[in-house]
């Protein structure tokens, strides 16, 4: 089977007739005005409980807020070595991860304004599956590090990916019933994010 | 005053057979927009069935008849954009690998039009002399739309038509599944897309389905003809030069 | 259920009679088609963004074999191992190799074209490996045992009632008087059945919508999110796809994410998008332990260089599917084969045989539409066109189709004989007719199957513009030879 290398390349190259050039760099149209307030308003589009704080004093009681909202009790999963430094009173915090009836609490490290879009880089404190597993993800964003477009995640990144890389738009959605939306198929029915402006 | 450009007439073999009034309504119109109207006898059929059936030898020697044909005019015309999609857009496919001939096609392809996108276009046509006091749809063929990109054009002719009124298709843009052999071919799928296509037109308050196509006519009329459908069918060139007072497609 | 393309104008008379089919597609054509539609609206210059995704493709393809070693030498350094394979059997037996040397038992998939193509699911079964769907419309149909009938809308073509009937026959340990009325209600079962097999699987296998060189990693969109649950809660992740899915960077895929939703469902951007690159790093309490990709060639190579290269520049969007009238009457079943619609008619005939799928590039009436909404701008007509000179070259096309054109042609390349032939042939028409049209001929019995064919109004053009010269010529001889307008030159 180790064949199969050597024999797929020189199919490849004893076929090729003619080389396309290099593509022009694309530039796309660009998001005018308030990259958080464009962020904002693309994400609430998609059934997204988009809120804007003042600051990191107001995160709690939004938590709290959002939680009452779904009639879930008053307790959330943050991942061990989360960045995320919140003292959450009234709320128990667990650090396993999210079941599929969970609330988890993430930390947003970048967003996308073009889209309306949640970029997170896996890392330490950060693990990837904490955005599918639960049944409400409660995202926390400064508004500052909200990006024009995808191409700025992968700028700020350096050119080095992490293992995995997720572009959140929304919860978790499909339409192969009938082609009619329904949320929460695998990932969170339900999305917060809180964007902390300063 | 310059002289009036010589306008050579591909009738189509469809209309030559079917529905000559349309090839002298097209010359009625061509006259109106000031044009010296010739029909080479030299002409047959476009070759599209050959190419479209992949059997490129035939397309190569009809396709070379007609450029033959039609090459010493200024302008060629067409009442249909099917046969002149073929040869605008197809025909420089067919010589892609004969470069004497390739040039030649291609010098004729940039001198062919759809007759009523050359009417208005071209000769700056913007109304007819004609009455016809109907509601008519008008069904956009798929390569009038998007090999000729011929839209506007019949829909502001016929704007012009004393006493006779637009009623649109909800669906402007699906084929009505003609497709030439393809009708022949696959007559079940035809037939369901002919169905769509004719629910839709039944669905506007117009009594006449037009176009500029006489293929897709034929299979509509054929097919309501078959369910014992009343739309009256027409090629809109016969509306346009006034002659809609005669027959309609498939009437006795 | 047809599973041979051979057998396309049978299945699709039996689509054409399934009353259900009908309101499907019908919701087909508002919901994707019209999205698409209000998407590229709302986005700047659509087109403009298409000729960039298609100069990204056109460059991917036609330099498939750098790409394909830098992602090689990509993944490898991320610690992952790539494997190549020739056609379908080697790709399940790499596939299964993989499997069997991590012990794997249980497999859970996101969705995946490819393994469809080279029908993995059967395979592993049969070699004792359980293989779980988990795409909602990819489960539905695994466990009604039927092929996807649409290549991002896998069961669209089941009611809401036909899908609880198959939750209720499979879903045996849940209580049978639970209602599943409401999608809803069988969404979230579909959750909560899944979520066990995710949490228990050996391996994940998905597909990639793009590979991206410089980094290494594969992307795949999705709303559910499955495809992460794949990857990310069993100990390896597969990544299996075709060899042309590559493209040179994550700069390229950022363009191209911008076309595949809004083409695909109108969405500017889809629910999830992942970028995967090898295992879980040191730090990371997640993720697979091993990564491994996959690369299936199955006849992609060998269109390189060909009419139909063009084809390799596909995104799976299935645009062209959602837009195409015969598509839109017949559904995907009848096609018989893993891509259907306008993409399945230029790909299928290269890759299986245009013996196998010739009926795939002759059933388009060359309307145009899915060229016109495709992407990358693949010319769809223009290669189903080719796949038939090919098959009229091999004497592959039915006799009585091109002994007829042959008949036709001949008499068209002799305008004198052509001219006679019409004239007859009009004369024969109108006796045949009755009240304004013909019922039935000998011949042509596709057309006169389903439809009339409209008398001739009278003598063929050709005849009338002679006679009406003749007339013309001779009034000016008796006139005195004045000039006329029409005069012949």
């Amino acid at each position: 089977m180790s064949g199969g290398r050597e024999a797929i390349l020189q199919s490849i190259r004893s076929r090729r007739l003619v080389q396309s050039p290099k593509p022009q760099p694309y530039s796309a149209p660009k998001t005018e005005g308030d990259l958080a307030e464009a962020f904002a308003q693309r994400l609430s589009f998609w059934q997204t409980d988009v809120r804007m704080l003042d600051s990191m004093a107001d995160v709690p009681a939004a938590v709290a807020d959002v939680l009452r909202g779904k009639n879930m009790a008053q307790r959330v999963h943050i991942a061990p070595d989360s960045a995320l430094a919140l003292d959450l009173p009234g709320i128990e915090v667990l650090r396993e991860p999210p079941g599929q009836n969970d609330a988890a609490v993430t930390e947003v490290p970048f967003a996308i304004a073009e889209t309306g879009t949640l970029a997170y880089p896996a890392g330490k404190g950060r693990p990837a599956s904490w955005h599918f597993r639960p049944v409400l993800e409660i995202a926390v964003l400064r508004a500052s590090d909200v990006v024009p477009e995808l191409e700025d995640v992968l700028k700020r990144l350096g050119g080095v990916l992490p293992s995995t890389l997720n572009l959140v738009s929304g919860p978790s959605r499909t339409g192969d019933i009938e082609q009619t939306m329904e949320l929460g198929a695998h990932g969170p029915k339900s999305l917060a994010v809180l964007v902390v402006k300063s | 005053m310059t002289a009036k450009p010589r306008v050579g007439l591909f009738v189509t073999c469809l209309v030559d057979l079917v529905r000559p009034q349309v090839g002298f309504a097209a010359v009625k119109l061509l006259e109106q927009a000031g044009c010296q109207v010739e029909v080479p006898a030299a002409q047959t059929c476009c070759g599209q069935p050959a190419w479209n059936a992949g059997a490129d030898a035939h397309a190569v020697d009809i396709a070379r008849q007609t450029i033959a044909a039609f090459e010493g005019f200024d302008h060629v015309v067409v009442p249909s954009g099917s046969c002149g999609g073929m040869i605008k857009r197809h025909y420089p496919e067919v010589f892609e690998k004969d470069e004497a001939w390739l040039a030649r096609a291609r010098a004729l392809a940039a001198k062919t039009h759809e007759l009523m996108s050359f009417l208005v276009k071209v000769r700056g046509m913007s109304g007819v002399t004609a009455q016809f006091a109907k509601t008519v749809c008008v069904h956009d063929s798929c390569s009038s739309l998007r090999e000729m990109g011929v839209k506007a054009e019949p829909r502001a002719l016929l704007g012009s038509v004393s006493g006779l009124t637009i009623d649109e298709l909800k669906d402007q843009q699906t084929c009505c599944g003609f497709g030439g052999l393809f009708s022949v071919k696959y007559p079940e799928i035809s037939e369901r897309m002919a169905d769509d296509k004719i629910a839709d037109a039944l669905s506007t308050k117009a009594t006449v389905l037009t176009g500029g196509d006489l293929g897709c006519l034929l299979h509509l009329k054929g097919r309501m003809a078959r369910q014992g459908k009343a739309l009256e069918v027409r090629h809109a060139a016969e509306i346009l030069a006034d002659m809609g007072g005669e027959p309609a497609l498939g009437e006795p | 259920m047809n599973l041979d393309p051979r057998n396309f104008q049978q299945a699709a008379r039996e689509a054409l009679n399934d009353p259900l089919l009908r309101p499907a597609l019908g919701r087909m054509k508002t919901h994707f088609g019209a999205g698409r539609a209000a998407a590229v609206a709302r986005y700047g210059d659509f087109e403009a963004l298409r000729e960039a995704g298609k100069a990204i493709r056109d460059y991917a393809v036609t330099h498939l074999d750098e790409l394909l070693t830098q992602f090689e030498r990509s993944v490898v350094a991320r610690g992952g191992t790539v494997h190549w394979a020739r056609d379908a059997a080697e790709a399940r037996d790499l596939i299964l190799g993989i499997l069997r040397d991590a012990g794997a038992k249980t497999v859970t998939k996101g969705k995946s074209m490819v393994t469809e193509e080279i029908a993995l699911n059967p395979f592993l079964e049969a070699n004792g490996i359980v293989p779980v769907e988990t795409d909602l419309g990819e489960y539905i149909v695994q466990l009604r045992h039927e092929p996807p009938s649409h290549i991002i809308a896998p069961a669209f073509h089941l009611s809401k009632e036909q899908v609880a009937e198959t939750f209720f026959a499979s879903h045996t340990d849940l209580d049978p008087k639970r209602s599943l009325v409401e999608r809803n209600a069988l969404v979230q079962e579909a959750r909560a059945v899944l979520r066990r097999s995710f949490e228990s699987a050996d391996a994940g296998i998905t597909g990639a919508n793009f590979l991206s060189a410089k980094e290494g990693a594969a992307v795949i969109v999705t709303n559910e999110g499955n495809g992460d649950l794949t990857r990310l809660l069993p100990k390896m992740h597969i990544v299996v796809t075709g060899i042309e899915k590559v493209v040179a960077d994550m700069n390229d895929v950022a363009v191209l994410l911008r076309l595949l939703p809004r083409s695909a469902t109108g969405q500017p951007i889809s629910t999830y998008v992942s970028v995967m690159a090898g295992r879980r790093g040191a730090d990371e309490s997640d993720g697979p332990q091993a990564f491994h990709v996959v690369l299936v060639d199955n006849g992609r190579s060998k269109l390189i260089g060909t009419e139909a290269q063009d084809v390799l520049r596909c995104i799976r969007c299935s645009a062209c599917i959602n837009h195409c009238p015969i598509y839109g009457a017949i559904g995907g079943h009848a096609y018989g084969a893993t891509y259907m619609g306008p993409i399945g008619a230029a790909l299928n005939p290269g890759v299986m045989g245009v013996e196998n799928a010739a009926h795939h590039a002759n059933a388009s009436t060359f309307c145009g539409r899915c060229a016109e909404v495709c992407p990358v701008k693949i010319p769809l007509p223009r290669i189903m066109r080719h796949w038939r000179a090919v098959e009229h070259s091999k004497g592959l096309a039915p006799r009585s189709i091109t002994a007829g054109l042959g008949v036709w042609a001949f008499a068209a390349k002799r305008p004198g004989l052509y001219r006679l032939g019409a004239s007859v042939m009009a004369w024969f028409l109108r006796m045949m007719g009755r009240r304004g049209t013909v019922h039935a001929l000998p011949v042509m019995q596709g057309w006169f199957a389903v439809r009339d064919f409209p008398v001739p109004q009278g003598r063929t053009f050709q005849a009338q513009w002679k006679a009406r010269r003749q007339n013309a010529a001779e009034r000016i001889g008796l006139e005195g030879g004045n000039s006329r307008s029409r005069q012949q030159r």
